[in-house]
């Protein structure tokens, strides 16, 4: 594997950010549907097998299964979907209470484990009283460098992430990009073959992002194995097309952007509308859900429809219908809603996840 | 004999903690000796930063060591100026001229003469040798060993990771390749220079204040506290690798557990750290007439157990602190 600190060819940084990308989850947006890639030919970088962790009664991971080898691999989620709890698994500052996690072999609480690791945490603690030379250089001591060898890494590394000339100003004066871009080089000091790098782009400015995702890519060509978190896909999708989306502590799609949302319009979602009376005087409670039903059918996602008996003590009466092709099957609905005059006093997608996956495709995606 | 006794025992548990250090890096390679070696020094610069336990551990130093200069300015160490009946009869001194006249006149033979003499030279010496007495028991025992010397231990041992755990910093230390039990054991070491400079500088400056029975107390009671410091420190370190708030659980323990521990009757005293500590002092004193006040309710050990217990602790609490931080999940600084 060539060295970090080699000056990279930025040639290689125009290759194809999937190739070399060996990724494969078994938790899907459907459990009966797998999403397996291939079975891996050697060992994996770092392999998740079935990983739940509990914080008492909650649960922050729920048996998440991953495999990465190489590349740059997004982890989106909204705030608590459980990728930071992941991310501390992997970088074994956390235990999983089930499962196991293995980094080249070795179990990621281990020493040896972290020598093929680099993190880069959300928490912005620092030894404050520092200047960032001196963290960054402290850091590559504490990996074991001589003096001098430690001096050379640290000048690499700020170099790398822009921080060359403006490293001698204390810690605690620093802004959030700067911050990250410290944070970010003493990941780099010990040349990790896995990055693991939580909320690295947040609070950067767009000059600097790009920065970044320039420099992530170019990692990326190295060789390295780049895990990134964030809780915005549009972020996510500048910089790779392999995204991991979790919600409610579980991976609930992953693949490119593409195949998931091709993924998920073949998926049926279980939606269910509660429909209440309104003003036309020739129709009733009973016969406004009927003529819904009837006007869904019609629709061409929708592949199943089901009269739910009304709640006691509520004047409305749920339709629950079965669809492909969600966004197409809103706008539709949407249409039909508008047009029928329909009253409906509520919407709600029955699967956590889906609903999750879909969100996220929804807002995020141009396309 | 018994201070070369202490100088081996002490010399043994640091190579034992140098070679525990080494052997925990050792299996992850030879440059993680380095990193151990630069991680004590990290944390010795650090330690520098004082927190605000550690101003007010000094503040109440110097007012301790000012008070001190203050009674011996005024010769409060000796039986001089002491009163019988209290505060109206005439002082010791005067008791001593008076014993010595009375008894001269009651017996003038030459033999009487004799025993008159011894027995008034008698309690002449114990008047004017009772400073070392005085100043151990008022700025040694109450006032050093029971208030100083716990706070002066707990001000750095419970920051030492408490405080990095606190500030979100304990992170940059279990990112590095270095296994878990040399980030402990390390910064233990990097802390002792501190609790030892402090526990031992502060009493060395107490004593100094406290003039010519001070001076012998020093001389006496230092290995007592060089092995209570040591004891102290790995257990309130401990407290910094367990409990989120170790600073609340130290004092609770050495001002609450303690006390109680160190007056309960029985055997009961002898799980506190206290009890040994006043051993080694009555044991190393003794031939100076301190002693406990109640010897058969107190039941003394020998100073060289005391010794053993105190030093066999530090190792056992430290083995206790090095599976404990190697095994917890810090949660909140990740």
């Amino acid at each position: 594997m060539p060295d970090l600190l080699d000056s990279p060819d930025s040639g290689r940084g125009d290759r194809p950010l999937t190739a070399g990308l060996d990724l494969s989850f078994h938790e899907t947006i459907n459990p009966n549907h797998s999403l397996t890639v291939a079975a891996p030919t050697a060992a994996p970088l770092l392999l998740c097998q079935r990983v739940s962790k509990w914080y008492g009664p909650v649960i922050g991971v729920n048996q998440v299964t991953l495999e990465l080898r190489s590349g740059i691999t997004g982890l989106v989620g909204a705030n608590g979907a459980g990728k930071s709890t992941l991310l501390r698994l992997i970088t074994g500052h956390l235990r999983p209470d089930l499962g196991c996690i293995q980094v080249r072999g070795w179990d990621a609480w281990s020493t040896e484990a972290r020598q093929h690791v680099g993190y880069c945490p959300e928490t912005d603690a620092f030894y404050e009283e520092m200047s960032g030379r001196q963290f960054v250089e402290s850091m590559a001591r504490l990996c074991g460098y001589s003096r001098r060898e430690a001096r050379k890494r640290t000048e690499a590394v700020l170099e790398r992430v822009g921080m060359a000339g403006r490293a001698e100003r204390r810690l605690r004066g620093y802004s959030k990009g700067m911050r990250q871009r410290i944070k970010l080089a003493q990941a780099l000091l010990h040349d990790p073959e896995l990055l693991v790098l939580d909320e690295p782009l947040s609070g950067i400015d767009p000059v600097g992002r790009w920065e970044f995702i320039r420099l992530f890519r170019d990692l990326a060509a190295l060789g390295k194995c780049l895990l990134i978190s964030s809780h915005e896909l549009e972020e996510l999708e500048k910089l790779t097309d392999h995204i991991a989306i979790m919600a409610h502590g579980r991976i609930a799609a992953v693949g490119t952007v593409a195949q998931i949302r091709d993924r998920l319009d073949n998926h049926p979602l279980l939606i269910r509308i509660d429909v209440r009376g309104h003003s036309h005087a020739e129709h009733g409670n009973e016969r406004e859900a009927r003529r819904l039903a009837a006007a869904l059918l019609k629709l061409r996602d929708v592949v199943g429809v089901e009269l739910l008996d009304s709640p006691p003590d509520e004047s409305v009466d749920p339709v629950l219908v079965r669809a492909r092709n969600p966004q197409r099957f809103f706008q539709e609905l949407t249409h039909l809603v508008l047009e029928e005059w329909y009253e409906i006093a509520r919407l709600e997608t029955l699967d956590d996840s889906t609903q999750a996956v879909l969100g996220y495709l929804l807002r995020g995606c141009s396309a | 004999m018994y201070q070369s006794i202490f100088f081996f025992c002490f010399l043994f548990s640091l190579s034992f903690l140098g070679v525990l250090g080494v052997l925990a890096v050792r299996r992850a390679g030879l440059s993680q000796t380095r990193a151990w070696c630069y991680l004590v020094w990290l944390s010795w610069q650090r330690q520098a930063r004082a927190s605000q336990m550690v101003w007010i551990a000094v503040g109440l130093l110097a007012f301790a060591v000012a008070l001190v200069a203050i009674f011996t300015a005024m010769g409060a160490w000796s039986m001089h100026y002491w009163r019988w009946p209290y505060r109206q009869g005439p002082t010791f001194l005067q008791w001593a001229d008076e014993i010595q006249i009375v008894m001269s006149v009651r017996d003038s033979s030459a033999s009487g003469q004799g025993v008159q003499a011894a027995l008034a030279a008698a309690v002449r010496g114990i008047v004017e040798h009772s400073g070392f007495a005085i100043f151990s028991h008022w700025g040694v025992f109450l006032l050093f060993l029971s208030f100083l010397l716990p706070l002066f231990n707990l001000s750095f041992a419970t920051e030492a990771l408490g405080g990095e755990r606190e500030s979100n910093s304990l992170i940059w230390l279990l990112s590095r390749p270095l296994p878990r039990p040399a980030i402990y054991l390390g910064k233990f070491v990097a802390l002792l220079p501190w609790t030892l400079g402090l526990n031992l500088g502060g009493f060395g400056l107490l004593c100094l204040a406290g003039g010519q029975p001070g001076w012998l107390a020093f001389r006496l009671y230092w290995p007592a506290v060089l092995a209570a410091t040591l004891a102290f420190s790995s257990l309130f370190y401990l407290m910094g690798a367990w409990f989120r708030r170790p600073a609340v659980a130290a004092i609770v323990y050495a001002f609450f557990l303690e006390v109680i521990l160190g007056n309960m009757p029985g055997y009961m005293k002898r799980i506190s750290i206290g009890f040994y500590t006043r051993c080694m002092m009555f044991d190393a004193a003794s031939a100076f007439g301190i002693q406990p006040e109640r010897p058969d309710i107190f039941l003394p050990v020998e100073g060289t157990t005391a010794l053993a217990v105190l030093l066999g602790l530090t190792i056992a609490l430290l083995g206790i602190g090095t599976v404990i931080f190697s095994r917890t999940q810090y949660q909140e600084i990740v």
